[in-house]
């Protein structure tokens, strides 16, 4: 799976989007609250092997800087 | 797809994807959908969580589990840190929102300086809990990770830590208000090193990393059965290759693998494992396609076998199928196909056993036997709150049975049969060592049980201290040994009128005199204390059919009756004592 198509299948899962979007963000999405925020973050980790820092937690509110900061991970 | 078929598909993609994000969702739907969804969830349950941190993750992965469990749940989550308040405040949210179960996990630093100071600020918790409201708390206790584990001095600390526990455990063993989870031992058996995850703490203070907070949901799921009394009773093995390595019939007593060394350990540590469910109080049985005398052969002769005949309630071997022989076991035993869990090596018969009768619960055993013992351990199908002296002695009571029964086969007549049991029948008012099995039997007594009507340790207490009460227990030996306490009558005293408000026993018990003993001596106590007659009920349920007919049988006359209860009367004025033929009576 690309990278793309994993975070569109956790999105899926998540919030029920079946098209994932660049310009989609935790204003648009229901349910993405900050509670399901932090949910998001956990699962980034795990998918993705990766350790996220709090304060870049608090950046990535949209699939763009998501995608940013995945591909430079 | 039906909602059970929509429901299982939830819960098995959130435990499939093992995340809070896909179990938050999970938990979402079942809330919306499923949580007072009778039909297909066999209890429900109000459960307030309350800890030091944020705990709407672990809310979440409960609520999943405990749907997977067939409980619904209806959450109540405490604000954020607010522990010591909800449960101080006799108005908080918490006992507005009136919870059959309270959880409560709470860090020691953030309770008090110092944590044996943390342990008596929870035991404090504890006392104001139980003024408020009759629910049950359940506490954790608190984790012992090391913090210098390549260091060599003693941590100071931990050793604090360790104290306070033991105080938790101490105060706690036998309340029945307050059940300990014992949080600490669960990471212990997880590893500390995963069991927090200080990223998440910094971020969004939750401790628990996703895998360690399924695991806790499973364990608090535990505390759930047990208060919704889905706790199963029996476990029913087949032979060859689940007890021991091979086939029986074609390799013979000494070709069988089992034994002390590798292979054949795998096999003895698993009956170990099956050990140690019986000197809890599970009851075994057999169930499997064998030649009879084999089986019998080996549990009786073999070195190595844990297990023995005796330790077995039942041992059905024949070439039948296996879903038939379970119901004539639990025809046999006497308990319900839905207190089973059957253990077969060979999935085949499991799938055949799901899909024949789907309130078994089968184990899925790997296919690796060295990893059996470890998947039984795993599961929490037989977790008790607290073990009575008739849990510790239930597998010789019911192997004391199985030889009854042989007896039975073998006597001419009803009379010979009960005359050569040579029973010994006690009654006597309960005291305070009698309570929890009197408040046992009236929650797990079905079929003998004429009303039907559950009591706490609580109601069982405030009745033997009235003066208004009498609380019989009845207690039955023979000469296959003792049957423990076996029959509750609860008698309330209005008067002139005594009113029989339970009168149960238990289904193996039954047909021996013992019920007609109980009868008479309520009838002699009744009318040494003047009163003129007694109130009796018969209360119909699913269950109790078997007693319909019961106090017309004892020629109590009934007064009237609609569908579901029927009320009885009886005259003592001209009522004899009798005489028990078979049964002598202490």
């Amino acid at each position: 799976m690309t990278m793309h198509e994993k975070l569109e299948k956790i999105f899926r899962d998540a919030f029920g989007i079946e098209k994932l979007t660049d310009d989609m963000s935790i204003d648009t999405v229901e349910g993405w609250d900050s509670m399901a925020h932090v949910a998001l973050i956990m699962a980034l980790q795990k998918e993705f092997s990766i350790s996220i820092s709090p304060s870049d937690a608090i950046e990535l509110i949209d699939i763009a800087s998501i995608k940013a900061f995945l591909s430079q991970s | 797809m039906s909602q059970i078929e929509k429901l299982n598909d939830i819960i098995y993609t959130a435990q499939k994807n093992a995340t809070w994000l896909a179990y938050r969702k999970a938990a979402r739907i079942i809330r919306e959908n499923f949580s007072s969804d009778t039909a297909n969830l066999k209890a429900s349950l109000t459960t307030a969580f309350l800890g030091s941190f944020t705990i709407d993750p672990l809310v979440d992965f409960v609520t999943v589990e405990a749907a997977a469990c067939s409980i619904g749940l209806q959450a109540y989550t405490a604000p954020y840190g607010q522990v010591s308040q909800e449960i101080l405040n006799p108005q908080s949210g918490l006992y507005a929102f009136s919870p059959d179960v309270t959880v409560l996990i709470a860090e020691a630093d953030k309770l008090a300086k110092e944590p044996v100071a943390a342990a008596d600020e929870i035991i404090a918790l504890a006392q104001a809990f139980r003024q408020n409201t009759s629910g049950l708390l359940v506490v954790a206790t608190f984790m012992m990770s090391p913090d210098w584990h390549l260091h060599l001095l003693p941590s100071e600390r931990q050793l604090k830590l360790d104290k306070a526990n033991q105080r938790l455990w101490e105060t706690f063993r036998d309340d029945p208000r307050v059940q300990i989870c014992d949080l600490d031992e669960l990471a212990a058996y997880y590893g500390y090193a995963n069991a927090i995850s200080p990223e998440m703490m910094a971020m969004a203070r939750i401790p628990f990393p996703e895998g360690f907070l399924a695991l806790l949901a499973k364990k608090l799921i535990s505390h759930l059965k047990v208060r919704t009394g889905l706790i199963r009773k029996c476990l029913v093995l087949d032979c060859d290759n689940t007890l021991w390595g091979g086939i029986i019939g074609e390799d013979g007593m000494n070709g069988i693998v089992l034994g002390p060394d590798w292979p054949g350990r795998e096999f003895v540590d698993f009956q170990k494992a099956i050990f140690e469910l019986y000197e809890q109080g599970v009851i075994l049985a057999i169930n499997s396609k064998n030649n009879e005398a084999d089986v019998i052969q080996v549990l009786r002769e073999h070195p190595h076998m844990i297990l023995k005949e005796e330790h077995f309630a039942s041992v059905c071997v024949n070439w039948n199928p296996k879903p038939d022989n379970m119901k004539k076991l639990a025809d046999e035993i006497n308990i319900g196909l839905d207190t089973m869990v059957f253990v077969d090596d060979n999935p085949a018969e499991r799938e055949l056993m799901c899909q024949m009768l789907p309130e078994v619960e089968v184990l899925e055993l790997p296919a690796n036997p060295a990893l059996y013992a470890k998947t039984l351990r795993e599961t929490n199908f037989f977790a008790k709150a607290s073990l009575t002296e008739e849990d510790k002695k239930r597998g010789q009571m019911y192997a004391a049975q199985r030889q009854r029964n042989q007896l039975q086969e073998s006597a001419a007549t009803l009379e010979d049969y009960l005359k050569s049991l040579e029973m010994i029948c006690s009654i006597r008012p309960a005291q305070e060592k009698d309570v929890k099995r009197a408040a046992q039997l009236t929650q797990r007594t079905n079929q003998f049980n004429l009303t039907t009507r559950r009591y706490t340790e609580e109601n069982i207490r405030h009745m033997f201290e009235s003066p208004e009460w009498n609380v019989y227990v009845l207690g039955l030996k023979d000469k296959f040994g003792d049957n423990g306490t076996v029959g509750l009558a609860l008698v309330q005293k209005q008067g002139k009128q005594w009113r029989i408000d339970t009168f149960l026993m238990s289904c193996r018990i039954i047909g021996r005199q013992a019920e007609d003993a109980l009868v008479d001596r309520i009838c002699c106590d009744a009318i040494s204390a003047s009163a003129g007659g007694l109130e009796a009920e018969y209360i119909k349920t699913p269950k109790n059919a078997l007693v319909m007919d019961f106090w017309d049988k004892m020629d109590f006359v009934k007064t009237d009756s609609d569908e579901i209860t029927a009320h009885y009367h009886y005259d003592l004025e001209n009522y004899a004592p009798k005489n028990f033929e078979y049964l002598k009576i202490e």
